[in-house]
Parts: structure tokens; C-alpha cells; sequence
């Protein structure tokens, strides 16, 4: 009894440990403003204390850490992702409505008549900046900016949210180090800071000058109430465009910086009736079924054959053949891809060295599709055949061998045996493997990704021509001069629903064999 | 001699040519590359034998200084040392690859022993579930992911981007697979001595931590080993998270020696041999858990 009590306390003391950062977590999200997010690690952290203090429970805590960390970082991105598919959220319309809108309110230009500052920048310990501000006129009227950072070198893509300045009351003193304009040159400090505006006590915005000075500057854009902004300068009126997720006057041109916009199935016709995107989707999709069935195909006929020929009794070295042979298994697959990349190199590669001394003859791996296509086959056969050899193996040894002894007294050879009796007996129960191996090299990012990066280019396209459609999306999401992720989450949930039918369907075909 | 005996000999003897001529494709690009790791200069993985042999690569890869010819005709030499040792990359990548691995078996082992072990609603509706969501590429939620680390990384800072805590939690997350795994074999193991020990006065988790847990060591190291080589291979997420050169891992360390550009061959097959050797000794020394654990966790007959 003293015992159980000792452990009761131990998981209370645990759970004490682990729920009270988590409530703490709780409050600072709140406080800062995340309050959905907030209340979902409430519940979550409440459930977590209710099933690890709770006996009713029992089961669920055998479950609760795996499903969190599955739900956060596999159904989490899922559904975020397939959301994105919905929207337009590109380089072009990369913020969100609130964000852009803010840009527009803060887009300033130089007043003339208004007052100058004499400005010194302090560099702060925690390597933040800090801006004081002095009227040139009036020397009382004293400002202090909140620390900020500074990028050396770099002018932001986006200007950033303005800084707030707070008076500085007489004989107060700035802290941190004075930067001369020596330091601040050299350290490539101008770039960044003329990026960047500043805002004063009573709502002006003062920016960068000259290079001695700060001015203040007035605002551009006027907000209506009914959401349009009225520009100073000439009176033209934008309104927001949720459509195209820009802003736009009355004449129909784009103003300002685009923002994220909701588009229903847009960027799914876009796949169906681009033809930019269309021709080299199907192109694309035929490869990757064509590469996945021929890579599960040619792995599993030479793992076979592999796990026939070592299954043969009298054979020698039976075990070293098996070691040797499961290397590429062995290898980290990452390295045996670059080794491969290397060798098959067009001009300098091993494999063609070797080529042009016997037959005279280099096939281009590396600017011929097919050649490259034939390429991706071969290396993929080298680096999966261990795996399908391995299974053979086990399912071959699970083959009772008084079945080979009677086909034996019936006159049958070593070919008949394994066409009427070894693959009867080994493919039903290959089927699931086989699929998953399919559903895995349809996916198979990191071959492609490192062996040639889906070159060589499609011709006229931004698509290449090895590409498979994992790869082809996330150049569409990371690489190409217009990142567009609405367009690649449109595409990534159309791969999920087809690898995911794919598991469903190999789950189904399991599923009569192993009880769930 | 029997006409059948003389075919079992032809047989064996064509076995062998035909294994021994497989096996050469097999062997032949790790020779090479142990050879290029030894050549002087950088170029791409060819012959068996360097010609001028040199340990440049094998210096500059462990971090230690070494003498470069600048110019042949004067013979001016510098002083070549790695700024961010590549040694530093193998062990980040095992100190990540490690961690999220163990995590991963406390993590499936306790979700499989539910699975396998208890009763509750929607049972095999949530473990099929497991596996369709998990067949979503990991590649494409990257934006997913980033926005995640860098939301995490404002309030905890070592949960954020550019840490390898951050990228550990994102492995953390693929555990379907190998929950199926381990409840495969949970599921060959007879529920009669646990219940015994039920019987007996023992707690649930008790029977599980001593009874179960024990007799399942094989499949934990099945999953251990997957698994680190899988994290250890993992690029595009680990070249998303980790930003800083002193953070990246063996896989993006070694892919950044192969730009477009100036393939530096030479240290790339220094590294690779450095570290591919010893996983590869550990995966051959467990083979034959291995081959146990791949045909227990997919089919059963």
C-alpha cells in the first residue's frame, strides 16, 4: 500500500511538472494576443491532467503523447496545407489583408515644411539598435525609440511595422553605445535603417532624411470608412479586391502590396484549364506512374532473383554474398544517391569513362530525358532491390521445402518449381508490400530531389523533365521565381487523395490477412 | 557422375559468375568513393586507385589545418581550415537522429500497446487512420511546418527554427508506421502471461514495462535502427529548419558540398565515408532483428 501510494505521487509530481509550464504557456499565448490558440492548449493541457490523474482513463494514456505529437505535426500541416489549396497566397499575395492595408496606412511621403531631427543611433548589448531623435530647433523636444533590429546590408521585402518613439524627459540619458557615422556605414547599417519609419507620440511618422537628418512625413493614403483609402496627393480612391487580392483604383490598376485572399476551387481549374500548368501536370503524373511501377517492378524482380539464387542450399558463401549484397540497404541513402549523382556524371563520371573505353559510347545522363530518365531507374533499382530481397527472403524460408520434395519425385526443374510453385506461394502475400513500395517511390522526393533536380528542363516549361509530381510541386512552392503556395497545396491535397486511396486500398487488402 | 549431379554443378557454378558479376555493380561506387576521398584535388568518384594520394579531404572533413599548393609555379602554399567542421555535422545528425528515434519508440511503443493490448472506441478506425494521413508527403506541409517552429519559437525559444529540438519534435510526428510495426509483434506475443501476472496483483502498466516491454526488446531495436537511418537521410525538412552552417546535419552538410557548381567530390567521399561506415557496421550487425522486424510488421500469413 505504501508502495502504491509512493508511485501515485511520482505521476502526480510528473504531471504537476508538465501541466504547470504548459498553463504558463497558456497565459503568455493569451496574452499576447493568440487566444484561440490559447484555448486549444487549454484543452489540450486539461486533457492531458484529466487522463494521466483520472483511472477511467487508464487507456487513453498509453495513447495521449503519440496522437498530440501526430495531431500537431502530421493532421495539423495536413489540414493547413489542403486550407492553403483554397486560397491565393503567392510571392505576389503573400501577407494577409490586415497587414497590407497597415503598409498602405503607413506609406508616407516627405513633408518639407515640417520639423527636422538630428538623429544617433545606439547600438544596444544584445546586438538590437535604439534611435534618438532631436528637433533641430527646438532642442527640448527629446524622443527615444523602443530597440529594434537591423539586417546589415538588407533592405527588407516588406517594410517593416513602424518603431515607436517616447519622449525623452530633460537630463535622461539613452543607453547603449553611440554609433558615429563611420561605424554606422561601415557596419552597413544605412540600407536597413532607411527602410525603416518611426512613429512619434502624436501619430506622425518621421523617417530618414538625408544622411544627417530625420524628417517627419505625411501619410498617402487617407482610410474611408467603407474600407477604400483616399490618396493625398491626386484624390484617387483604391478599394480592396478580394478576388484578386490586391488593391485597386478606379481605373483597374493594382496598388500597393497584394494580400492573401480565400478562392474557392480556383486553383484547382487552374490545373484542369492552364494549359501552362495542364501540359506538364499530365506529362508529369504519367512519368511518376510510369517510374513508381517500373521501380517497384524491376526492385522486385531483381530481389527475387537475388533471394532465389542465395536460398540455393549447395551454393558457397552464402552468408557473405547475403551481407554483401544488402549494402545499399545499409548505406545511408542520402550518400549512395550523391556517390550515384557522381558517378553517372556526363563528362567526368566513372560510369561513362568506363562506356566510352569499351563501346565508345556515352550515353547523356545528365541533358537527354531519357537518358536521365533511364538513369533515375537504374539508380533506384540499386538502391531498392536489398529491400525486396530481404522480404523474398523471409517469405521464401517460410515455404515448407516437402512441397519442392514432391515436385521433385514428380520430374519438375528448378525454373518449373519457381513459376508453378515459389511465386503462387510468395506473390498474394507480396501484394501489400508491393503497393506500399508504389505509394512510397510515387513520393519518392529525395531521389529525385538529389539525383537530378528534375533536369533537365521541359522544353518551354518550368516543369523538368524527370520531375514526379512531389517534386514538381514543391518547386512550384519553393523554387520558382513565383512561389505559389495555393497552387502547390492544390496540388499536394490531389497527391494526398491519391497515395492516401492507395493506402486505404492496400490497408483493405491487409486487412484480410491480419485481424485489425 | 549423374546427369543430374552435373546440371546441380553447372547450376552452382553459373550462380556464382552471375552473383560475383551483380556484386561488382554493388561494390564498385563504394571503392571509388573510398579511392576519390584519397585523391588529391576535387573530382568525381572514378578509378580504383588514387593516383596521388593525399589525406587533404580527410583533414579538412575532421576539422584539422592543412597545407594547400595556391600556386604551382612558386610554390606558395596557405593554411586550409574548415570553418565549421564537417565532423560537427555527423554529430549533430547523430545527437537529432538519436534522440528522435528514442522518442519515437516511447512514442509508438505506448500508442502500439494500446492498440494491441486494450479496448476502446474506434479502435481500428484511428490506427487505419494513422496510416492513410501519415502517406501525406512531409515535403509538401513544409510551409506548414515552417509557420509552426517559427510560431513555437517566439514563446519557447528552443523550439524554434533553427534549432535541432525544433526539428526533433517535427520527426516526432511520423510514428504511424512504426506503431503498426511494434503492434504487429505485440500481436504475435501470446496476452496469456500478462494476464497471468493480472491475475497476480500487477498493474496494468506494470505488466506492460515488465513483461512486455522486455520480451519485445528485438523490434525496439528493428524500429531503433529504421529509424535513425531514416532521420539520418531526412533532407528537406532538416534544410528548411536548420539555417545556420553549425546546426545542419550530416544530410544537408553533405549536399551543400555538391552544388550545381563546383562540386567539391573530394570532401564530399571523405565525409560519406566517415560517416556512412559506421551506420553501415551498426545495420549489419543487427541484420538479421531487421529482417525479423520488416516481415513481422507488414504481412502476416
Amino acid at each position: 500500500m505504501s508502495q502504491l501510494i509512493a508511485r501515485l505521487q511520482i505521476r502526480h509530481v510528473l504531471v504537476a511538472l508538465l501541466a504547470i509550464p504548459s498553463f504558463y504557456l497558456t497565459f503568455l499565448l493569451y496574452r499576447s494576443g493568440n487566444v484561440w490558440i490559447a484555448l486549444a492548449l487549454l484543452v489540450l493541457t486539461c486533457l492531458g491532467v484529466f487522463i494521466y490523474l483520472n483511472p477511467s482513463a487508464s487507456t487513453f494514456r498509453y495513447l495521449f503523447p503519440g496522437l498530440v505529437g501526430f495531431g500537431i505535426f502530421v493532421i495539423f500541416p495536413l489540414a493547413y496545407t489542403v486550407y492553403i489549396g483554397f486560397t491565393k497566397y503567392s510571392s505576389q499575395n503573400l501577407l494577409d489583408f490586415e497587414r497590407s492595408a497597415a503598409l498602405l496606412r503607413n506609406e508616407t511621403f516627405p513633408n518639407p515644411n515640417a520639423a527636422s531631427y538630428k538623429f544617433k543611433l545606439y547600438a544596444q548589448e544584445d546586438g538590437t539598435y535604439l534611435l534618438y531623435l532631436e528637433d533641430e530647433k527646438d532642442p527640448g523636444r527629446r524622443f527615444a525609440s523602443e530597440t529594434f533590429e537591423l539586417t546589415p546590408g538588407v533592405k527588407p521585402k516588406t517594410p517593416p511595422e513602424p518603431v515607436k518613439l517616447n519622449a525623452l524627459p530633460q537630463g535622461d540619458q539613452v543607453e547603449g553605445t553611440p554609433l558615429g557615422m563611420v561605424q554606422i556605414n561601415r557596419g552597413k547599417l544605412l540600407i536597413p535603417m532607411r527602410a525603416r519609419q518611426f512613429l512619434l507620440p502624436d501619430e506622425t511618422l518621421v523617417a530618414m532624411a538625408g544622411l544627417t537628418n530625420f524628417g517627419s512625413r505625411e501619410r498617402l493614403w487617407t482610410p474611408n470608412s467603407d474600407g477604400s483609402f483616399t490618396n493625398k496627393k491626386d484624390g484617387t480612391i483604391i478599394r480592396p479586391n478580394f478576388k484578386l487580392g490586391f488593391f485597386v483604383n478606379d481605373k483597374g490598376e493594382t496598388v500597393g502590396v497584394g494580400f492573401r485572399t480565400f478562392s474557392g476551387f480556383d486553383n484547382y481549374l487552374r490545373i484542369i484549364s492552364d494549359p501552362r500548368i495542364q501540359g506538364p501536370f499530365f506529362r508529369i503524373f504519367i512519368w511518376t506512374l510510369v517510374f513508381s511501377g517500373l521501380s517497384v517492378l524491376l526492385t522486385f524482380a531483381v530481389g527475387m532473383l537475388l533471394s532465389v539464387l542465395l536460398e540455393q542450399k549447395d551454393l558457397h558463401f552464402r552468408q557473405a554474398y547475403r551481407m554483401l549484397f544488402i549494402l545499399p540497404y545499409a548505406v545511408p541513402a542520402l550518400l549512395s544517391i550523391l556517390i550515384l549523382k557522381g558517378l553517372f556524371n556526363q563528362e567526368f563520371g566513372a560510369v561513362n569513362t568506363l562506356l566510352r573505353g569499351i563501346f565508345g559510347f556515352a550515353p547523356e545522363w545528365n541533358t537527354n530525358p531519357w537518358g536521365a530518365r533511364a538513369m533515375i531507374l537504374l539508380v533506384n533499382i540499386w538502391l531498392g532491390y536489398p529491400y525486396m530481397m530481404l522480404i523474398c527472403t523471409g517469405m521464401l524460408q517460410s515455404i515448407p521445402s516437402g512441397i519442392y520434395e514432391a515436385s521433385a519425385i514428380d520430374g519438375s526443374n528448378k525454373i518449373r518449381d519457381f513459376t508453378d510453385l515459389t511465386l503462387p506461394l510468395v506473390l498474394p502475400p507480396m501484394i501489400p508490400i508491393l503497393i506500399s513500395a508504389f505509394a512510397f517511390n510515387f513520393n519518392n522526393f529525395n531521389l529525385i530531389y538529389l539525383l537530378t533536380g528534375g533536369g533537365p528542363q521541359m522544353v518551354g516549361g518550368s516543369a523538368g523533365e524527370t520531375d514526379l509530381l512531389v517534386t514538381y510541386t514543391y518547386s512550384i512552392a519553393f523554387l520558382d521565381a513565383g512561389t505559389n503556395y495555393g497552387l502547390a497545396s492544390a496540388i499536394a491535397t490531389l497527391l494526398f487523395i491519391l497515395v492516401g486511396s492507395l493506402a486505404w486500398i492496400n490497408l483493405r487488402v491487409t486487412g484480410k490477412k491480419v485481424k485489425i | 557422375m549423374t546427369s543430374s549431379e552435373k546440371k546441380d554443378v553447372t547450376r552452382i557454378a553459373i550462380s556464382h559468375v552471375f552473383l560475383i558479376a551483380l556484386l561488382a555493380l554493388v561494390l564498385v561506387p563504394y571503392i571509388m568513393v573510398i579511392s576519390a576521398s584519397l585523391r588529391r584535388g576535387n573530382f568525381a568518384p572514378s578509378g580504383f586507385l588514387p593516383d596521388r594520394v593525399s589525406l587533404e579531404h580527410w583533414k579538412y572533413v575532421l576539422g584539422i589545418p592543412y597545407q594547400e599548393v595556391v600556386n604551382s609555379a612558386t610554390g606558395e602554399t596557405r593554411v586550409v581550415k574548415a570553418e565549421t567542421p564537417p565532423l560537427l555535422w555527423l554529430w549533430n545528425s547523430i545527437r537529432v537522429s538519436v534522440t528522435a528515434s528514442i522518442g519515437i519508440i516511447l512514442l509508438s511503443a505506448t500508442a502500439a500497446y494500446a492498440f494491441a493490448r486494450l479496448h476502446f472506441k474506434f479502435r481500428s478506425l484511428t490506427l487505419g487512420a494513422l496510416l492513410i494521413l501519415q502517406m501525406f508527403p512531409m515535403v509538401l506541409a513544409l510551409v506548414a511546418i515552417y509557420v509552426i517552429l517559427d510560431f513555437t519559437g517566439q514563446y519557447v525559444h528552443w523550439l524554434g527554427l533553427n534549432t535541432k529540438t525544433g526539428l526533433i519534435m517535427v520527426y516526432l510526428g511520423g510514428i504511424s508506421g512504426y506503431i503498426w510495426m511494434i503492434k504487429g509483434y505485440f500481436d504475435t506475443i501470446p496476452a496469456s502471461m500478462e494476464e497471468s501476472a493480472r491475475i497476480d496483483g500487477a498493474s496494468q502498466f506494470e505488466t506492460f514495462v515488465q513483461i512486455l516491454l522486455p520480451i519485445s526488446l528485438p523490434i525496439f531495436a528493428v524500429v531503433f535502427i529504421l529509424s535513425f537511418i531514416g532521420f539520418m537521410s531526412e533532407y528537406p525538412v532538416a534544410s528548411i529548419v536548420l539555417q545556420a552552417r553549425s546546426n545542419w546535419t550530416l544530410a544537408v552538410g553533405a549536399n551543400s558540398f555538391l552544388p550545381e557548381h563546383q562540386q567539391l567530390w573530394g570532401r564530399f567521399s571523405a565525409l560519406a565515408v566517415l560517416s556512412g561506415l559506421p551506420i553501415t557496421v551498426m545495420f549489419l550487425l543487427c541484420q538479421k532483428y531487421i529482417v525479423g522486424g520488416l516481415t513481422s510488421g507488414g504481412v502476416k500469413e
